[in-house]
Protein backbone atom coordinates (compact mmCIF):
# COMPACT_ATOMS: atom_id res chain seq x y z
CA UNK A 1 0.00 0.00 0.00
CA UNK A 2 1.41 3.35 -0.88
CA UNK A 3 1.11 6.33 1.48
CA UNK A 4 -1.46 8.35 -0.63
CA UNK A 5 -3.65 5.30 -0.23
CA UNK A 6 -2.70 4.83 3.51
CA UNK A 7 -3.41 8.07 4.05
CA UNK A 8 -7.02 8.19 2.38
CA UNK A 9 -7.90 5.17 4.29
CA UNK A 10 -6.82 6.89 7.36
CA UNK A 11 -8.81 9.96 7.02
CA UNK A 12 -11.74 7.81 5.39
CA UNK A 13 -11.35 5.90 9.11
CA UNK A 14 -11.55 9.08 10.69
CA UNK A 15 -14.60 10.61 8.73
CA UNK A 16 -16.36 7.28 9.07
CA UNK A 17 -16.23 7.71 12.52
CA UNK A 18 -18.91 10.38 12.95
CA UNK A 19 -20.97 8.36 10.89
CA UNK A 20 -20.75 5.37 12.50
CA UNK A 21 -21.27 7.16 16.52
CA UNK A 22 -24.34 9.05 14.84
CA UNK A 23 -25.96 5.61 12.99
CA UNK A 24 -25.41 3.75 16.18
CA UNK A 25 -26.98 6.33 18.40
CA UNK A 26 -29.68 6.48 16.22
CA UNK A 27 -30.09 2.92 15.89
CA UNK A 28 -30.31 2.38 19.56
CA UNK A 29 -32.41 5.30 20.06
CA UNK A 30 -34.87 4.64 17.78
CA UNK A 31 -37.43 2.84 20.46
CA UNK A 32 -37.33 6.17 22.34
CA UNK A 33 -37.91 8.88 19.51
CA UNK A 34 -41.01 6.16 18.45
CA UNK A 35 -42.39 6.05 21.83
CA UNK A 36 -41.80 10.17 22.46
CA UNK A 37 -42.54 11.19 19.33
CA UNK A 38 -42.30 15.18 18.83
CA UNK A 39 -42.68 15.89 22.82
CA UNK A 40 -39.69 14.94 23.01
CA UNK A 41 -38.71 18.00 22.02
CA UNK A 42 -41.25 20.67 23.05
CA UNK A 43 -42.51 19.93 26.66
CA UNK A 44 -40.96 19.77 29.91
CA UNK A 45 -41.18 16.47 31.79
CA UNK A 46 -38.61 13.83 32.41
CA UNK A 47 -40.79 10.82 34.18
CA UNK A 48 -39.72 7.57 34.49
CA UNK A 49 -43.15 6.34 34.98
CA UNK A 50 -44.10 3.85 37.78
CA UNK A 51 -41.09 1.92 38.48
CA UNK A 52 -42.85 -0.75 40.37
CA UNK A 53 -46.32 -1.30 37.62
CA UNK A 54 -45.62 -4.02 35.01
CA UNK A 55 -44.96 -2.92 31.87
CA UNK A 56 -47.48 -1.62 29.51
CA UNK A 57 -47.34 -1.34 25.48
CA UNK A 58 -47.88 2.20 23.63
CA UNK A 59 -47.21 3.01 20.26
CA UNK A 60 -45.78 -0.44 19.51
CA UNK A 61 -42.79 -0.01 22.53
CA UNK A 62 -42.90 -1.56 26.12
CA UNK A 63 -42.81 0.98 28.75
CA UNK A 64 -43.65 1.94 32.07
CA UNK A 65 -47.20 3.37 32.72
CA UNK A 66 -46.77 7.12 32.98
CA UNK A 67 -43.65 6.92 31.64
CA UNK A 68 -42.74 10.38 29.71
CA UNK A 69 -39.56 11.59 28.21
CA UNK A 70 -39.57 15.87 27.16
CA UNK A 71 -36.47 17.63 27.50
CA UNK A 72 -36.75 21.25 26.58
CA UNK A 73 -35.42 21.98 29.41
CA UNK A 74 -32.17 20.60 28.73
CA UNK A 75 -32.17 22.09 25.31
CA UNK A 76 -32.44 25.39 26.69
CA UNK A 77 -29.92 25.03 29.72
CA UNK A 78 -27.78 23.64 27.49
CA UNK A 79 -28.08 26.37 24.71
CA UNK A 80 -27.94 29.07 27.18
CA UNK A 81 -25.23 28.59 28.83
CA UNK A 82 -23.12 27.72 26.22
CA UNK A 83 -24.32 31.38 24.34
CA UNK A 84 -23.60 33.21 27.65
CA UNK A 85 -20.29 31.57 27.77
CA UNK A 86 -19.55 32.60 23.94
CA UNK A 87 -20.69 35.88 24.43
CA UNK A 88 -18.60 36.62 27.15
CA UNK A 89 -15.42 34.53 26.18
CA UNK A 90 -14.93 36.44 22.31
CA UNK A 91 -14.51 39.39 23.76
CA UNK A 92 -12.43 38.27 26.27
CA UNK A 93 -10.50 35.56 24.44
CA UNK A 94 -9.54 38.44 21.59
CA UNK A 95 -8.63 40.96 24.28
CA UNK A 96 -6.56 38.83 25.54
CA UNK A 97 -4.58 37.95 22.53
CA UNK A 98 -4.36 41.29 21.07
CA UNK A 99 -3.19 42.24 25.08
CA UNK A 100 -0.22 39.42 24.42
CA UNK A 101 0.48 39.94 20.55
CA UNK A 102 0.36 43.25 21.03
CA UNK A 103 1.13 45.07 24.31
CA UNK A 104 3.93 42.36 26.21
CA UNK A 105 7.52 42.12 25.46
CA UNK A 106 8.30 39.04 23.20
CA UNK A 107 10.13 37.52 26.76
CA UNK A 108 7.26 37.63 28.97
CA UNK A 109 4.31 37.00 26.20
CA UNK A 110 6.08 33.21 25.91
CA UNK A 111 5.53 33.33 29.68
CA UNK A 112 2.41 34.58 30.28
CA UNK A 113 1.27 32.25 26.83
CA UNK A 114 2.14 29.46 28.82
CA UNK A 115 -0.18 29.88 31.64
CA UNK A 116 -3.01 30.79 29.53
CA UNK A 117 -2.57 27.57 27.72
CA UNK A 118 -1.95 25.82 30.60
CA UNK A 119 -6.01 27.10 31.95
CA UNK A 120 -6.87 24.64 29.04
CA UNK A 121 -4.99 22.04 30.55
CA UNK A 122 -6.89 21.78 33.63
CA UNK A 123 -9.35 18.91 33.69
CA UNK A 124 -12.87 20.08 34.04
CA UNK A 125 -14.04 18.47 37.31
CA UNK A 126 -10.75 20.58 38.88
CA UNK A 127 -12.77 23.65 37.36
CA UNK A 128 -16.27 22.02 38.70
CA UNK A 129 -14.73 21.27 42.15
CA UNK A 130 -13.21 25.10 42.23
CA UNK A 131 -16.44 26.43 41.24
CA UNK A 132 -18.30 23.91 43.69
CA UNK A 133 -16.29 25.22 46.74
CA UNK A 134 -15.00 28.93 45.45
CA UNK A 135 -17.70 30.25 43.34
CA UNK A 136 -20.83 29.71 43.91
CA UNK A 137 -20.78 30.84 47.05
CA UNK A 138 -19.13 34.12 46.25
CA UNK A 139 -21.86 34.19 43.77
CA UNK A 140 -24.72 32.88 45.85
CA UNK A 141 -24.18 35.44 49.06
CA UNK A 142 -22.33 38.67 46.70
CA UNK A 143 -22.49 38.85 43.16
CA UNK A 144 -26.00 37.94 42.48
CA UNK A 145 -28.21 39.73 44.69
CA UNK A 146 -25.95 42.46 44.18
CA UNK A 147 -26.47 42.21 40.61
CA UNK A 148 -30.57 41.69 41.35
CA UNK A 149 -30.22 45.00 43.42
CA UNK A 150 -28.53 46.80 40.80
CA UNK A 151 -29.65 45.68 37.47
CA UNK A 152 -32.81 43.64 38.62
CA UNK A 153 -34.51 46.10 36.18
CA UNK A 154 -32.97 44.50 32.86
CA UNK A 155 -35.10 41.81 31.76
CA UNK A 156 -33.77 38.42 32.89
CA UNK A 157 -31.64 40.34 35.34
CA UNK A 158 -34.07 40.60 38.39
CA UNK A 159 -35.97 38.08 40.28
CA UNK A 160 -34.76 35.30 42.82
CA UNK A 161 -30.73 35.75 43.05
CA UNK A 162 -30.86 32.27 43.77
CA UNK A 163 -28.08 29.90 45.92
CA UNK A 164 -25.14 30.20 43.19
CA UNK A 165 -25.77 27.16 41.18
CA UNK A 166 -27.13 27.81 38.05
CA UNK A 167 -27.26 29.32 34.11
CA UNK A 168 -24.76 32.61 34.72
CA UNK A 169 -22.19 30.09 36.84
CA UNK A 170 -22.25 27.54 34.56
CA UNK A 171 -22.19 30.23 31.73
CA UNK A 172 -18.69 31.84 33.58
CA UNK A 173 -16.70 28.47 34.40
CA UNK A 174 -17.33 27.33 31.14
CA UNK A 175 -16.03 30.87 29.98
CA UNK A 176 -13.13 30.56 31.78
CA UNK A 177 -12.82 26.90 30.32
CA UNK A 178 -13.08 28.22 26.69
CA UNK A 179 -10.89 31.81 26.94
CA UNK A 180 -7.49 30.14 26.82
CA UNK A 181 -8.92 28.14 22.91
CA UNK A 182 -9.84 31.54 21.62
CA UNK A 183 -6.69 33.30 23.38
CA UNK A 184 -4.23 31.25 21.83
CA UNK A 185 -5.49 31.02 18.78
CA UNK A 186 -6.15 34.30 18.26
CA UNK A 187 -3.10 35.37 19.36
CA UNK A 188 -0.55 32.71 17.39
CA UNK A 189 -2.61 34.53 14.11
CA UNK A 190 -1.82 38.09 15.30
CA UNK A 191 1.60 37.09 15.91
CA UNK A 192 1.53 35.92 12.47
CA UNK A 193 -0.28 38.55 10.26
CA UNK A 194 2.64 39.89 8.17
CA UNK A 195 4.61 42.93 9.61
CA UNK A 196 4.19 44.79 6.43
CA UNK A 197 0.50 45.00 6.71
CA UNK A 198 1.48 46.68 10.40
CA UNK A 199 3.66 48.64 8.60
CA UNK A 200 1.52 49.50 5.89
CA UNK A 201 -1.14 51.24 8.43
CA UNK A 202 1.12 53.40 10.44
CA UNK A 203 2.58 54.79 7.78
CA UNK A 204 -0.48 56.47 6.80
CA UNK A 205 -0.88 57.89 10.05
CA UNK A 206 -2.57 54.74 11.80
CA UNK A 207 -2.31 54.50 15.42
CA UNK A 208 -1.95 51.94 17.28
CA UNK A 209 -5.75 50.63 17.91
CA UNK A 210 -6.85 51.87 14.63
CA UNK A 211 -4.37 49.31 13.09
CA UNK A 212 -5.35 46.92 15.37
CA UNK A 213 -9.04 47.12 14.86
CA UNK A 214 -9.14 47.62 11.39
CA UNK A 215 -6.10 46.19 9.24
CA UNK A 216 -4.82 42.95 11.83
CA UNK A 217 -8.83 41.49 13.67
CA UNK A 218 -10.36 41.69 10.29
CA UNK A 219 -7.18 39.51 8.90
CA UNK A 220 -7.69 36.57 11.52
CA UNK A 221 -11.38 36.96 11.52
CA UNK A 222 -11.21 33.47 9.96
CA UNK A 223 -9.07 31.99 12.61
CA UNK A 224 -11.41 33.75 15.22
CA UNK A 225 -14.39 32.29 13.81
CA UNK A 226 -12.65 28.50 14.02
CA UNK A 227 -11.76 28.49 17.33
CA UNK A 228 -15.41 30.25 18.50
CA UNK A 229 -16.77 26.85 16.39
CA UNK A 230 -14.26 24.93 18.53
CA UNK A 231 -14.90 26.56 21.76
CA UNK A 232 -18.79 26.41 20.91
CA UNK A 233 -18.87 22.62 20.85
CA UNK A 234 -16.63 22.18 23.65
CA UNK A 235 -19.31 24.40 26.25
CA UNK A 236 -22.06 22.41 24.41
CA UNK A 237 -21.17 19.11 25.47
CA UNK A 238 -18.93 19.80 28.65
CA UNK A 239 -19.64 17.35 31.51
CA UNK A 240 -18.73 17.36 34.74
CA UNK A 241 -18.26 20.78 35.75
CA UNK A 242 -21.82 21.64 34.68
CA UNK A 243 -22.98 18.63 36.44
CA UNK A 244 -21.39 20.17 40.56
CA UNK A 245 -22.68 23.68 39.16
CA UNK A 246 -25.63 23.51 37.32
CA UNK A 247 -28.40 22.88 39.87
CA UNK A 248 -29.31 19.81 38.25
CA UNK A 249 -32.88 21.40 37.50
CA UNK A 250 -35.62 18.68 36.51
CA UNK A 251 -38.59 19.96 34.15
CA UNK A 252 -38.24 23.28 34.22
CA UNK A 253 -36.95 25.94 32.45
CA UNK A 254 -34.96 28.70 33.91
CA UNK A 255 -36.90 32.39 34.43
CA UNK A 256 -33.66 34.22 35.25
CA UNK A 257 -29.97 34.00 34.45
CA UNK A 258 -29.41 32.84 38.19
CA UNK A 259 -32.29 29.99 37.98
CA UNK A 260 -30.65 26.23 38.15
CA UNK A 261 -30.67 24.53 34.69
CA UNK A 262 -29.43 21.45 33.45
CA UNK A 263 -27.62 20.41 30.27
CA UNK A 264 -27.83 17.55 27.85
CA UNK A 265 -24.21 16.13 28.77
CA UNK A 266 -24.88 16.34 32.51
CA UNK A 267 -28.20 15.40 32.34
CA UNK A 268 -26.83 11.97 30.66
CA UNK A 269 -24.33 11.31 33.27
CA UNK A 270 -26.62 11.97 36.08
CA UNK A 271 -29.48 9.88 35.38
CA UNK A 272 -27.76 7.21 34.20
CA UNK A 273 -27.52 5.15 37.62
CA UNK A 274 -31.65 5.81 37.70
CA UNK A 275 -32.16 4.91 33.81
CA UNK A 276 -31.25 2.10 34.41
CA UNK A 277 -34.08 0.93 37.36
CA UNK A 278 -36.36 0.73 34.14
CA UNK A 279 -36.17 -2.72 33.44
CA UNK A 280 -38.03 -1.62 29.98
CA UNK A 281 -34.93 -0.31 28.82
CA UNK A 282 -37.18 2.82 27.25
CA UNK A 283 -35.43 5.81 30.21
CA UNK A 284 -31.58 4.28 28.91
CA UNK A 285 -32.64 4.68 25.27
CA UNK A 286 -34.36 8.12 25.97
CA UNK A 287 -30.88 8.89 27.29
CA UNK A 288 -29.34 8.03 24.08
CA UNK A 289 -32.07 10.03 22.08
CA UNK A 290 -30.43 12.86 24.24
CA UNK A 291 -26.88 12.10 23.11
CA UNK A 292 -28.43 11.81 19.56
CA UNK A 293 -29.92 15.92 19.39
CA UNK A 294 -27.05 16.83 21.57
CA UNK A 295 -24.74 15.45 18.79
CA UNK A 296 -27.05 16.79 15.97
CA UNK A 297 -26.94 19.87 17.85
CA UNK A 298 -23.44 20.66 17.71
CA UNK A 299 -22.94 19.58 14.45
CA UNK A 300 -25.69 22.22 13.07
CA UNK A 301 -24.23 24.78 15.29
CA UNK A 302 -20.83 23.79 13.16
CA UNK A 303 -22.62 24.21 10.13
CA UNK A 304 -23.95 26.99 10.96
CA UNK A 305 -20.86 28.70 11.77
CA UNK A 306 -19.31 27.20 8.33
CA UNK A 307 -21.94 28.44 6.15
CA UNK A 308 -21.49 32.36 7.64
CA UNK A 309 -17.57 31.92 7.10
CA UNK A 310 -18.32 30.75 3.33
CA UNK A 311 -20.50 33.89 3.72
CA UNK A 312 -17.77 36.21 4.80
CA UNK A 313 -15.39 35.20 1.95
CA UNK A 314 -18.06 35.65 -0.47
CA UNK A 315 -18.36 39.21 0.87
CA UNK A 316 -14.47 39.74 1.07
CA UNK A 317 -11.57 38.14 1.84
CA UNK A 318 -11.47 36.04 -0.95
CA UNK A 319 -7.66 35.28 -1.28
CA UNK A 320 -5.88 35.25 -4.51
CA UNK B 1 45.65 51.33 4.76
CA UNK B 2 46.81 49.11 7.40
CA UNK B 3 45.48 49.66 10.88
CA UNK B 4 42.87 52.06 10.64
CA UNK B 5 39.97 53.72 12.52
CA UNK B 6 36.19 52.15 11.14
CA UNK B 7 35.59 55.21 9.12
CA UNK B 8 38.48 54.71 6.85
CA UNK B 9 38.41 51.31 7.20
CA UNK B 10 34.98 50.99 5.46
CA UNK B 11 35.45 53.30 2.16
CA UNK B 12 36.92 50.36 -0.51
CA UNK B 13 38.76 53.23 -1.83
CA UNK B 14 40.89 53.42 1.70
CA UNK B 15 40.62 56.98 1.96
CA UNK B 16 38.08 58.64 4.65
CA UNK B 17 34.95 60.25 3.23
CA UNK B 18 32.14 62.64 4.39
CA UNK B 19 29.19 63.64 2.77
CA UNK B 20 28.34 66.27 1.01
CA UNK B 21 28.89 69.97 2.34
CA UNK B 22 26.53 70.61 4.88
CA UNK B 23 26.26 74.42 4.95
CA UNK B 24 23.14 76.58 5.78
CA UNK B 25 19.86 75.91 4.19
CA UNK B 26 20.39 77.06 0.37
CA UNK B 27 18.22 79.84 -1.17
CA UNK B 28 15.67 77.86 -2.83
CA UNK B 29 13.07 76.20 -0.87
CA UNK B 30 14.06 72.41 -0.38
CA UNK B 31 11.20 70.40 0.38
CA UNK B 32 12.85 68.24 2.73
CA UNK B 33 16.59 69.14 4.51
CA UNK B 34 18.70 67.16 6.40
CA UNK B 35 22.02 67.71 8.21
CA UNK B 36 24.67 65.77 10.24
CA UNK B 37 21.62 62.62 10.19
CA UNK B 38 23.56 59.78 12.42
CA UNK B 39 21.40 56.85 12.68
CA UNK B 40 22.00 53.75 15.14
CA UNK B 41 20.08 50.49 15.90
CA UNK B 42 21.14 50.25 19.57
CA UNK B 43 24.59 50.45 19.29
CA UNK B 44 25.45 49.98 15.50
CA UNK B 45 25.71 53.07 13.59
CA UNK B 46 24.20 52.54 10.18
CA UNK B 47 24.05 55.95 8.81
CA UNK B 48 26.94 59.11 9.19
CA UNK B 49 26.37 62.14 8.91
CA UNK B 50 24.36 62.53 6.40
CA UNK B 51 23.40 66.16 4.47
CA UNK B 52 20.96 66.95 1.42
CA UNK B 53 18.86 68.84 0.48
CA UNK B 54 15.00 67.44 -1.27
CA UNK B 55 13.87 69.72 -3.81
CA UNK B 56 10.25 69.97 -4.27
CA UNK B 57 8.02 68.06 -6.86
CA UNK B 58 11.10 66.56 -8.15
CA UNK B 59 12.00 62.85 -8.22
CA UNK B 60 14.79 62.11 -6.11
CA UNK B 61 16.72 58.32 -6.65
CA UNK B 62 18.26 57.16 -3.91
CA UNK B 63 20.92 54.37 -5.00
CA UNK B 64 23.54 52.37 -3.65
CA UNK B 65 24.48 48.18 -2.97
CA UNK B 66 21.94 46.52 -0.15
CA UNK B 67 22.57 47.49 3.18
CA UNK B 68 24.07 50.95 2.48
CA UNK B 69 21.39 52.89 4.63
CA UNK B 70 19.20 54.19 1.64
CA UNK B 71 16.35 52.37 3.20
CA UNK B 72 16.81 53.20 6.46
CA UNK B 73 17.43 56.76 5.68
CA UNK B 74 14.11 57.03 3.37
CA UNK B 75 12.45 55.76 6.97
CA UNK B 76 13.82 58.35 8.77
CA UNK B 77 12.00 60.74 6.98
CA UNK B 78 8.48 59.68 8.23
CA UNK B 79 10.06 58.28 11.27
CA UNK B 80 8.57 54.85 10.10
CA UNK B 81 12.17 53.60 12.08
CA UNK B 82 10.26 54.38 15.38
CA UNK B 83 8.01 51.06 15.10
CA UNK B 84 11.25 49.38 15.73
CA UNK B 85 12.89 49.35 19.21
CA UNK B 86 16.37 50.36 19.89
CA UNK B 87 16.50 52.86 17.07
CA UNK B 88 18.39 56.24 17.82
CA UNK B 89 18.25 59.39 15.61
CA UNK B 90 20.96 62.26 15.73
CA UNK B 91 20.69 65.51 13.49
CA UNK B 92 18.19 67.63 11.80
CA UNK B 93 15.86 66.90 9.15
CA UNK B 94 12.95 69.36 7.92
CA UNK B 95 9.96 69.55 6.07
CA UNK B 96 9.50 72.63 4.79
CA UNK B 97 11.83 74.09 7.62
CA UNK B 98 9.61 72.67 10.39
CA UNK B 99 11.65 70.02 12.90
CA UNK B 100 9.86 66.54 11.77
CA UNK B 101 10.82 65.00 15.20
CA UNK B 102 8.78 68.05 16.71
CA UNK B 103 5.23 67.52 15.26
CA UNK B 104 3.02 64.93 15.57
CA UNK B 105 3.89 61.51 13.84
CA UNK B 106 0.86 61.43 12.49
CA UNK B 107 0.44 64.74 11.40
CA UNK B 108 4.12 63.84 9.52
CA UNK B 109 3.00 60.81 7.91
CA UNK B 110 -0.05 62.31 6.65
CA UNK B 111 1.46 64.73 4.87
CA UNK B 112 5.40 61.84 4.09
CA UNK B 113 3.04 58.96 2.56
CA UNK B 114 4.83 55.50 1.77
CA UNK B 115 5.00 52.98 -0.74
CA UNK B 116 6.73 49.81 0.71
CA UNK B 117 9.19 46.77 -1.47
CA UNK B 118 6.25 44.56 -1.29
CA UNK B 119 3.09 46.12 -2.02
CA UNK B 120 1.07 45.51 0.83
CA UNK B 121 -2.87 45.83 0.58
CA UNK B 122 -5.18 45.04 4.00
CA UNK B 123 -7.21 42.02 3.63
CA UNK B 124 -10.27 44.25 2.70
CA UNK B 125 -12.08 45.38 -0.27
CA UNK B 126 -10.13 48.03 -3.11
CA UNK B 127 -12.56 50.48 -1.90
CA UNK B 128 -11.58 50.21 1.74
CA UNK B 129 -8.28 49.79 0.91
CA UNK B 130 -8.05 53.62 -0.90
CA UNK B 131 -10.39 54.88 1.83
CA UNK B 132 -8.60 53.71 5.00
CA UNK B 133 -6.35 56.39 5.35
CA UNK B 134 -8.87 58.81 4.48
CA UNK B 135 -11.20 56.99 7.44
CA UNK B 136 -7.94 57.30 9.65
CA UNK B 137 -8.14 60.93 9.27
CA UNK B 138 -11.81 61.76 9.94
CA UNK B 139 -13.42 61.73 6.80
CA UNK B 140 -16.51 59.94 6.92
CA UNK B 141 -18.77 61.51 4.32
CA UNK B 142 -19.68 58.62 2.31
CA UNK B 143 -19.56 60.19 -1.14
CA UNK B 144 -16.63 62.89 0.12
CA UNK B 145 -15.02 58.99 0.52
CA UNK B 146 -16.01 57.68 -3.09
CA UNK B 147 -14.88 61.34 -4.08
CA UNK B 148 -11.43 61.11 -2.56
CA UNK B 149 -11.10 56.95 -3.39
CA UNK B 150 -12.15 57.70 -7.71
CA UNK B 151 -9.63 60.67 -7.77
CA UNK B 152 -7.06 58.91 -6.30
CA UNK B 153 -7.25 55.16 -7.96
CA UNK B 154 -7.40 57.83 -11.24
CA UNK B 155 -4.02 59.60 -10.19
CA UNK B 156 -2.55 56.16 -9.55
CA UNK B 157 -3.77 54.86 -13.09
CA UNK B 158 -5.69 51.99 -11.72
CA UNK B 159 -9.19 53.71 -11.80
CA UNK B 160 -10.36 51.68 -15.24
CA UNK B 161 -8.98 48.48 -14.10
CA UNK B 162 -10.87 48.90 -11.26
CA UNK B 163 -13.67 51.04 -11.42
CA UNK B 164 -16.10 47.95 -11.62
CA UNK B 165 -15.05 45.68 -8.80
CA UNK B 166 -14.40 48.25 -6.13
CA UNK B 167 -16.31 45.71 -3.84
CA UNK B 168 -13.91 43.03 -4.52
CA UNK B 169 -11.04 42.30 -2.64
CA UNK B 170 -7.86 43.68 -3.04
CA UNK B 171 -6.11 39.99 -3.14
CA UNK B 172 -7.58 39.66 -6.56
CA UNK B 173 -5.73 42.13 -8.22
CA UNK B 174 -2.32 41.43 -9.86
CA UNK B 175 1.23 42.29 -8.43
CA UNK B 176 1.47 45.09 -10.44
CA UNK B 177 -2.10 46.30 -9.50
CA UNK B 178 -1.48 45.74 -5.67
CA UNK B 179 1.42 48.27 -6.27
CA UNK B 180 -0.60 50.98 -7.51
CA UNK B 181 -3.01 50.38 -5.37
CA UNK B 182 -1.05 50.50 -2.27
CA UNK B 183 0.05 53.78 -4.52
CA UNK B 184 -3.54 55.02 -4.42
CA UNK B 185 -3.77 54.21 -0.67
CA UNK B 186 -1.25 56.56 -0.21
CA UNK B 187 -2.09 59.34 -2.17
CA UNK B 188 -5.43 59.32 -0.67
CA UNK B 189 -4.30 61.71 2.13
CA UNK B 190 -3.14 64.09 -0.38
CA UNK B 191 0.66 63.67 0.67
CA UNK B 192 3.36 66.46 -0.04
CA UNK B 193 5.62 63.75 -0.62
CA UNK B 194 5.64 60.36 -1.11
CA UNK B 195 8.72 58.19 -0.18
CA UNK B 196 9.10 54.65 -2.39
CA UNK B 197 10.82 51.98 -0.73
CA UNK B 198 11.97 49.55 -4.28
CA UNK B 199 8.47 49.73 -5.18
CA UNK B 200 9.05 47.59 -8.42
CA UNK B 201 11.86 44.87 -7.49
CA UNK B 202 8.99 42.30 -6.76
CA UNK B 203 7.37 43.24 -10.49
CA UNK B 204 8.02 42.19 -14.33
CA UNK B 205 8.89 45.23 -16.50
CA UNK B 206 5.75 46.43 -17.89
CA UNK B 207 4.51 46.80 -14.51
CA UNK B 208 7.27 48.48 -13.67
CA UNK B 209 7.05 51.16 -16.83
CA UNK B 210 3.36 51.70 -15.64
CA UNK B 211 4.68 52.77 -12.16
CA UNK B 212 7.64 54.69 -13.54
CA UNK B 213 4.92 56.97 -15.88
CA UNK B 214 2.96 57.14 -12.70
CA UNK B 215 5.65 58.84 -10.87
CA UNK B 216 6.20 61.36 -13.73
CA UNK B 217 2.18 62.10 -13.66
CA UNK B 218 2.45 62.50 -9.93
CA UNK B 219 5.95 64.49 -9.88
CA UNK B 220 3.52 67.38 -10.68
CA UNK B 221 1.64 67.48 -7.48
CA UNK B 222 3.82 65.94 -4.73
CA UNK B 223 7.77 65.31 -4.63
CA UNK B 224 8.92 61.67 -4.68
CA UNK B 225 11.97 60.06 -3.07
CA UNK B 226 12.19 56.44 -5.07
CA UNK B 227 15.02 53.77 -3.35
CA UNK B 228 16.03 51.90 -6.10
CA UNK B 229 18.41 48.82 -6.85
CA UNK B 230 17.98 49.45 -10.38
CA UNK B 231 20.12 51.88 -12.00
CA UNK B 232 18.01 51.96 -15.22
CA UNK B 233 15.31 52.89 -13.27
CA UNK B 234 16.98 56.00 -11.67
CA UNK B 235 18.38 57.32 -14.85
CA UNK B 236 14.75 56.74 -16.59
CA UNK B 237 12.89 58.64 -13.83
CA UNK B 238 15.23 61.15 -11.66
CA UNK B 239 16.09 64.29 -11.54
CA UNK B 240 18.85 64.18 -9.03
CA UNK B 241 20.53 60.64 -7.36
CA UNK B 242 22.01 60.39 -4.30
CA UNK B 243 24.89 57.33 -3.78
CA UNK B 244 24.40 55.47 -0.09
CA UNK B 245 27.90 53.77 0.39
CA UNK B 246 28.13 52.20 3.64
CA UNK B 247 25.86 54.50 5.83
CA UNK B 248 27.67 57.46 4.04
CA UNK B 249 26.23 59.70 1.13
CA UNK B 250 29.29 59.68 -1.27
CA UNK B 251 27.53 61.63 -3.94
CA UNK B 252 24.34 63.81 -4.56
CA UNK B 253 23.74 65.79 -7.74
CA UNK B 254 21.43 66.03 -10.72
CA UNK B 255 21.05 62.45 -12.42
CA UNK B 256 22.80 63.50 -15.64
CA UNK B 257 25.97 64.61 -14.01
CA UNK B 258 25.81 61.11 -11.34
CA UNK B 259 25.58 58.77 -14.18
CA UNK B 260 27.62 60.50 -16.76
CA UNK B 261 30.38 62.21 -15.23
CA UNK B 262 30.36 61.71 -11.58
CA UNK B 263 33.16 63.85 -9.23
CA UNK B 264 33.27 60.63 -6.86
CA UNK B 265 35.68 57.36 -8.14
CA UNK B 266 33.27 55.50 -5.92
CA UNK B 267 30.12 56.30 -7.68
CA UNK B 268 31.91 55.73 -10.89
CA UNK B 269 32.85 52.53 -9.75
CA UNK B 270 29.48 51.10 -8.79
CA UNK B 271 27.49 52.79 -11.77
CA UNK B 272 30.15 50.98 -14.09
CA UNK B 273 29.02 47.90 -12.35
CA UNK B 274 32.79 47.53 -10.84
CA UNK B 275 31.09 46.33 -7.56
CA UNK B 276 27.71 46.62 -5.25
Amino acid sequence: MNFRRLTALLASILGGILVVIVTFLAVYAWPAVRFNRLHFLTQNNWNLGNLYADPIMVRGQQVLPAAHYGILFLIAGTLLSTLVAIVLAVPIGVGAAVFLAEALPPVMRAWVSLFVELLAAIPSVVYGLWGYAVVIPFLGHHLFPWMVEHFGFIPFFGGHAGSGYGLLTCGLVLTLMIVPLITATVRDALVTQPAALREGAVALGASRFETLWSVLLPGVRRVLTGASILATGRALGETMAVLMISGNALNYLPNNIYSPISTMASFIVSQLDSALEDPTGMAVRSLAEVALVLCLISIAVNGIARVLLLYQDRQLTRAV
Amino acid sequence: MGATSDAETICPTGKTISSEPQGPLPATAAKISVRHLNFFYSRRQVLYDIGLDIPEKKITALIGPSGCGKSTFLRTLNRMFETVPYTRVEGEVKLDGEDIFGMSVVDLRRRVGMVFQKSNPFPKSIFDNVAFGARVNGLKNRDKLREVVETSLRRAALWDEVKDSLRKSAYSLSGGQQQRLCIARALAVDPEVILLDEPCSALDPIATAKIEDLLFDLVGSCTIIIVTHNMQQAARVADQTGFFLLGRLIEFDKTEVMFKNPSRKETEDYISGRFG
